[in-house]
């Protein structure tokens, strides 16, 4: 009976097996073969020089940078999250007009491709000609060379990661819709002000839409390739490149691939690593 | 129909100012949009859109690379509908020996970031001989989302009563009978929203069709705007002509999202990471 189930389990399985035997298990194994080696996306000639791809990489400054970019730009847009996506989500559910269209508009930037959105924000950031710059002139600000250096570049990206704040406001919107807030009706009887309702009574209520947010936030946050790519492309000097950027790029040039592989290789791991701690975690309070 | 949120805005400086932020926010949100509309008609006004809809740039124009996107974008859901649900199937409804260990090893690879996997993809890509084909772009895109798309079916299954299914399969029916005629009907909500957000994801997806649609006329539309920009030199009118190019390239994506919205956000929400 069990090996009856088994065999029907693997059949159903079959397709899904395939997928990841090809693109997960074997391409893995591409991988750790090609960081081992000096090589062209050609794959000929490849020359096997051991551990040393791996050795340069962690020893790069800038893939250190990266790192940390990575890690800083996930904290912004769960900030962004926990306060701006919470606030809007919160204010949309509580009956005002127009709420479809105040939903649509800010969930488009994260709905339509990030290579068009992110282009027209780096051409608005331009120095001479962006329109950024032109609505700062009008108030006596001006002009910021906002991709030349370190400081505005940073900003750009933050202001950027703070429009893709759509995907939480669908997670508090969806929970906000089943959660009981009748309470808020008592305390309203009771006095209570609506900062006093927003920060110690909906903020604790949503507390397992907050760690939803932040957990996928986090995992987008490895996928972020897009916004750091068609923006700032990691300038200046590579300063705001996140790891995703940083394969890419590395790829380029020539014999590269197998360093690139090497920085492949130490990014898979760590997304891994903090996605089956998310699977262990979630599975031990299942039970 | 009152929400006790009401209760949020029941003074009137609360009202104003919940309005006040919504309304600046609306602006801000809206802003790159507008300016790009600006930018697109500055010079040489709204003949523009005329031009870019009728040249080729790079050897792209941009109504093939609209056509490209929809048929990967297509590709892609219809792969990652068809494993996901099969998969699901085994996932909740037939009882295996290490099922759950299984599971939970399919999930782990949620974080996988598309651009981690890029060099063996493009060594894959060639061995299958997949190299500008339409499909090559959405097996891999299919990959990444399949491990989203067995969690989000897997959770929705899990809600079937398991009495439907052991009804049709005591009539002699085996599984597959019971997941055709069965299982997959009531699974069709769920298969929408996914779906729509597959279509999405993979009408966002630049990395992929990049490295693999090496043909100028397979571009897809997000990879347009980076293939096109070359052509456009750094002239007033040229680059109002880009900016005309990218809101063209923007506005059947927009339609597409805001027409599937609802399955989008459902999908999302019902497939999170949740607890």
């Amino acid at each position: 009976m069990r090996s009856k189930a088994l065999g029907a389990a693997a059949l159903f399985l079959l397709p899904l097996l395939a997928f990841y035997g090809v693109y997960y298990l074997y391409a893995f194994g591409v991988l750790v073969d090609a960081s081992r080696t000096r090589t062209s996306l050609s794959f000929t000639d490849a020359t096997v020089v051991g551990w040393e791809n791996f050795r340069l990489v962690i020893t790069d400054e800038l893939f250190l940078r990266a790192v940390l970019n990575n890690l800083l730009f996930a904290a912004v847009s769960i900030a962004a999250a926990l306060t701006l996506g919470f606030f809007l989500a919160v204010s949309l559910a509580s009956g005002v007009r127009l709420r479809r269209f105040f939903f649509t508009v800010f969930l488009l930037p994260s709905l339509i491709p990030l290579s068009l959105f992110a282009t027209v924000f780096g051409r608005m950031l331009e120095t001479d000609d962006g329109a950024v710059n032109a609505l700062l002139g009008v108030v006596g600000i001006g002009p910021v060379d906002w991709l030349g250096s370190t400081g505005p570049s940073y900003a750009a990206l933050f202001v950027l990661l703070v429009y893709l704040v759509g995907l939480p406001i669908m997670y508090y919107t969806s929970d906000l819709a089943t959660t009981n807030t009748a309470v808020l009706e008592s305390a309203m009887i009771d006095g209570a002000g609506s900062g006093h309702m927003y920060r110690l009574i909906l903020f604790p209520m949503l507390r397992n839409t907050h760690k939803t947010v932040i957990l996928s936030v986090l995992l987008g946050s490895f996928r972020a390739f897009d916004v750091v790519f068609f923006s700032t492309k990691g300038e200046p000097g590579g300063r705001t490149q996140i790891t995703g950027t940083y394969i890419y790029n590395t790829m380029l040039g020539e014999n590269r691939i197998g360093y690139a592989s090497a920085a492949a290789v130490i990014v898979l791991v760590f997304a891994l690593a903090i996605s089956a701690l998310q699977v262990l975690v979630t599975r031990r309070r299942a039970r | 129909m009152s929400t006790p949120l009401r209760a949020l805005r029941q003074r009137r400086r609360d009202s104003v100012a919940v309005y006040g932020i919504l309304l600046a926010g609306a602006a801000l949100w809206l802003f790159p949009l507008v300016t790009a509309v600006r930018a697109s008609i500055a010079h040489g006004g709204v003949a523009n859109y005329w031009t870019v809809l009728t040249s080729t740039y790079n050897g792209v124009s941009l109504l093939g690379a609209f056509v490209n996107s929809l048929i990967v974008a297509a590709l892609h859901a219809i792969l990652v509908c068809g494993v996901g649900a099969l998969a699901a199937y085994a996932f909740s409804k037939i009882r295996f020996p290490g099922r759950e260990t299984l599971y939970h090893a399919v999930l782990i690879f949620l974080a996988v970031p598309g651009v981690a996997i890029i060099v063996p993809v493009y060594w894959i890509t060639g061995q299958l001989a997949l190299f500008n084909t339409h499909l090559g772009v959405a097996l891999p895109e299919a990959a990444l989302t399949l491990p989203f798309a067995v969690l989000m079916l897997r959770n929705y299954a899990d809600g079937i009563p398991d009495e439907l299914l052991e009804a049709a399969r005591i009539d002699r029916a085996g599984h597959g009978q019971a997941f055709w005629h069965v299982f997959l009907p009531l699974c069709r909500p769920a298969l929408i929203n996914l779906g729509a957000l597959s279509v999405m994801w993979s009408l966002q997806d630049f990395l992929f069709p990049s490295m693999i649609l090496k043909r100028s006329d397979l571009s897809t539309a997000a990879q347009a705007v980076r293939t096109i920009e070359s052509s456009f030199g750094p002239t007033p009118e040229q680059t109002s002509q880009y900016f005309a190019a990218l809101v063209l390239l923007a506005v059947p994506v927009i339609v597409l999202v805001v027409g599937g919205l609802r399955f989008i956000t459902q999908g999302i929400t019902s497939g999170g990471v949740k607890e």
